[in-house]
């Protein structure tokens, strides 16, 4: 088994060899192609990151009617609490939110004192469950509590949130149809190598084929060449975008200012970098495995 | 056994490179086939090859009908003979070696037996020391001994040669044509494709005669 592996191997090894110009070719657009792939990747990966810390810190805050007995309070307690997306909910008296005020805004402690009675009314303030806070259910559910009797107002600030997600979608998106698009090039690059490998072996195929050669053993050394091939050019992509992503913010980073949190690239995490190298693989593998049920007639 | 029941073979209208060929070669038989340029002797071979398919007839091999091998089969069939085409079919961007190498390769034997295999095969066409040459190197005697080596290699039932011995100076073709004969005393079923009259004098065991695709002699030499 292992010697015959070996022997497929070193098979492949002379192929790859023989056909080199055009085999870096292809490994080169692979790995252009799967590097488009991992810095849309890598950007998903920082945007997801900055959404769910922004996600992770958000409130809701429920401005209660000042004059709402303690039962209706607590009554609305319960309902809010309800959803299984609520983390914690906390009730904020008036004296309570007073003295925020003045511990937040000590500079504005002459306009408090000038104040006859406290202004502010109770609130209930709400932590929502991270992964939930930006979802519609959420939104849904304050929409309605807007409008129950008691409630007089609602602080939900949730946009920061939602345009990053919408961000790092959007980011998706592009990084998938650019990734897709070039990885279906390379598909076909490698399908195309193959080909060409295959018609540029006829001679040899028909001496396998006179000596005895099954399918399998004339279809596997090209299967492993654009394996090899799918797998070094997403390997050599892995290798850039490191490079890329090391280097960014030496050379660009400062002169986008704010854009920079944004724009920042997070490293792929170790199943992102072996679904790209699976992915590479794969492509070379599917590639040559199309090419060459196409071209070599059996 | 190898036996054909009124095979016929067109390429083109209307000329027929074969017409009714009905034949039986017994297992051990030493076999020349012979006749003028174009009447048939690289067809019938082929066709027992199964490298083409006859238009009409039956052809059976130790009792298989090998037109209804399915093709990816057809290895099976291959595996049980050695062939030497006309034009030898060597890969040119492989050594000596990688060339007669391939039939056991194609086996999965192991890489010490192949070495050993190749060496010793190559001592009986006597061009060991040409084994790490590149085809395109050696003389046209050479290739074709090359060629030769490759259809022995793996101790094939049945060896078929069509004219192994056509670029080969009349001593050397003696000699190669005597290999053939010490393999075939060894059990294998030996034919062979041939216009060299002194040879098939001399050898032949059972000789067919080829016109035009018909059979118009046969001789047999106990
Ligand atoms: N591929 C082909 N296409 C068309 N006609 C062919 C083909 N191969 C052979 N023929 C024809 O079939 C006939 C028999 O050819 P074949 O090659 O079997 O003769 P041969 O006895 O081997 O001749 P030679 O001694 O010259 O090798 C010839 O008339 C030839 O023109
Ligand atoms: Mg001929």
């Amino acid at each position: 088994m292992i010697e015959k592996l070996k022997f497929f191997l070193g098979v492949t090894r002379n192929n790859l060899w023989q056909f080199r110009t055009r085999n870096l070719f292809s490994v080169t657009i692979i790995c252009l192609s799967f590097l488009t792939v991992g810095i849309f990747l890598s950007l998903v990966n920082n945007l997801r990151a900055t959404a769910r810390g922004l996600a992770a810190n958000m409130s809701i805050v429920f401005y209660l009617d000042r004059d709402l007995a303690p039962e209706a309070v607590e009554a609305i307690r319960q309902e809010i609490s309800r959803p299984a997306f609520v983390e914690q909910v906390g009730l904020v008296s008036p004296e309570q939110a007073l003295e925020r005020f003045r511990t937040n805004f000590p500079d504005l402690a002459d306009v408090v004192a000038g104040l006859k009675g406290n202004p502010f009314p109770p609130s209930l303030e709400l932590r929502v469950n991270a992964r939930a806070s930006a979802s519609q259910e959420v939104a849904a559910f304050v929409e309605g509590l807007k409008k129950r009797p008691g409630v007089t107002d609602v602080l939900f600030n949730r946009d920061w949130v939602e345009k990053m997600q919408g961000f790092s979608r959007l980011a998706g998106a592009v990084g998938a149809f650019l990734g897709g698009i070039l990885i279906l090039t390379s598909f076909f690059i490698i399908s195309n190598v193959v080909k060409l490998n295959v018609f540029a072996r006829k001679n040899e195929i028909e001496i396998l084929r006179m000596v005895g050669g099954t399918n399998l053993f004339i279809r596997i050394p090209f299967w492993l060449e654009g394996i090899t091939l799918g797998l070094l050019g997403s390997l050599l992509s892995l290798a850039l975008l490191f490079v890329v992503i090391r280097l960014f913010p030496v050379y660009l980073g400062a002169s986008l200012g704010a854009l920079q949190e944004l724009l920042r690239f997070r490293y792929p995490d170790p199943g992102q970098v072996l679904a790209l190298l699976g992915g590479g693989a794969a492509t070379g593998f599917i590639g040559s495995a199309t090419s060459v049920s196409k071209f070599l007639k059996v | 056994m190898i036996e054909l029941f009124h095979i016929w073979k067109q390429y083109q209208k209307p000329y027929w490179a074969l017409s009714d060929v009905s034949l039986q070669i017994n297992d051990g038989s030493f076999y020349f086939i012979t006749g003028p340029s174009g009447s048939g002797k690289t067809t019938l071979l082929k066709t027992i090859f199964r490298e083409i398919l006859p238009t009409e007839g039956q052809i059976l091999i130790n009792g298989v009908n090998i037109l209804k091998v399915p093709d990816h089969r057809i290895y099976t069939l291959r595996r049980s003979m050695g062939i030497v085409f006309q034009d030898f079919r060597l890969m040119f961007h492989k050594t000596v070696f990688d060339n007669v190498a391939v039939p056991l390769q194609v086996l999965g034997v192991g890489r010490k037996e192949i070495r050993r295999r190749v060496f010793a095969t190559l001592q009986k066409v006597n061009l060991h020391q040409k084994m790490w040459e590149l085809p395109g190197r050696l003389s046209y005697g050479e290739q074709q001994r090359v060629a030769i080596a490759r259809a022995i290699v793996n101790n094939p039932e049945i060896i078929l040669a069509d004219e192994p011995t056509g670029n080969l100076d009349p001593e050397l073709a003696f000699e190669i044509v005597s290999l053939f004969k010490q393999i075939n005393k060894q059990g294998a079923t030996v034919i062979i494709g041939s216009h060299d009259r002194e040879l098939i004098r001399h050898f032949g065991d059972n000789i067919l005669f080829l016109q035009k695709g018909k059979i118009v002699g046969k001789e047999a030499h106990a």
